[in-house]
């Protein structure tokens, strides 16, 4: 009984470790803390979603011609 | 900062069919680019969603308008940030003011993140998005900016329409002025 309590505890500790591993408490720059909360950002699947639906209804942007890239107009 | 014009040349192919794996792609691989910076822009997970959506209902209309002078990635900043600005804009003509202590902040915790983690990872969006609020726009969207390694100075000079020497040293302060605020909001 006493073993298993002390597994689960070291367990507990192995968690926090890896917890504290994962996120970091010190950041040297503004930037690289921005990065880390960029990369922990996820995107919420109903933007593609809701995209898919609103751009089924609408037509395709005709070419521009030919002439309008030659005169860049 | 004037949104992408028709230009003299045409870098993509605009696809025939709005449900081109062109158009997947393009969204797969910015997205979270842009739903980033209208997230921390805005402070508001709601509006991000909208904008993220709108600006790349943008982009998909005028994808024929894409010169190839700049990055895709860099093309779909221009037309984010002008739309969060314009959101902004209106949102102080009507003098709507965001409620900051409703706002949800956080950063929405990956999936496979243990509860703590998440917790902790929550607390931080919660942090960085009140840091961000005590700055101006300009120091908040370069910040957001020089954050993606993507960008070059000269990119980043190129979106917020100043030098890249001006954009240094704004960032040189806007860098001083984050962390002495974040260091507060522990």
């Amino acid at each position: 009984m006493k073993q298993q309590s002390k597994f689960s505890e070291n367990q507990e500790h192995l968690a926090a470790a890896q917890t504290q591993a994962q996120v970091p408490k010190e950041f040297a720059s503004s930037d690289e803390l921005l990065r880390f909360d960029a990369a922990h950002t996820t995107v919420p699947p109903e933007i593609g979603a809701r995209l898919k639906k609103t751009s089924a209804g609408i037509a395709t942007p005709p070419p521009r011609p030919w002439w309008r890239r030659m005169f860049n107009c | 900062m004037n949104e992408p014009v028709a230009g003299e040349e045409i870098a993509i192919e605009a696809p025939t069919d709005w449900s081109a794996p062109e158009y997947a792609s393009l969204y797969d691989e910015h997205s979270r680019a842009i739903f980033y910076l209208t997230l921390r822009f805005l402070g508001d997970p709601q509006k991000a969603e909208d904008a993220t959506h709108d600006v790349f209902l943008k982009a998909f209309r005028r994808l024929d308008q894409f010169r190839g002078e700049a990055s895709m990635r860099t093309w779909l900043y221009r037309i984010a940030i002008n739309h969060c600005q314009n959101l902004c804009q209106s949102w102080q003509n009507r003098n709507i003011q965001a409620n900051s202590d409703n706002a949800i902040w956080e950063t929405s915790p990956a999936k496979t993140d243990s509860p703590l983690r998440a917790l902790e990872t929550k607390e931080l969006g919660q942090r960085i998005q009140k840091t961000l609020d005590s700055l101006s726009d300009e120091y908040r969207l370069l910040l957001l900016l020089v954050a993606d390694e993507e960008l070059s100075y000269d990119e980043i000079a190129a979106l917020v329409g100043q030098s890249a020497d001006a954009v240094r040293g704004k960032l040189h302060r806007a860098r001083k002025a984050f962390a002495a605020y974040f260091e507060t909001t522990v």
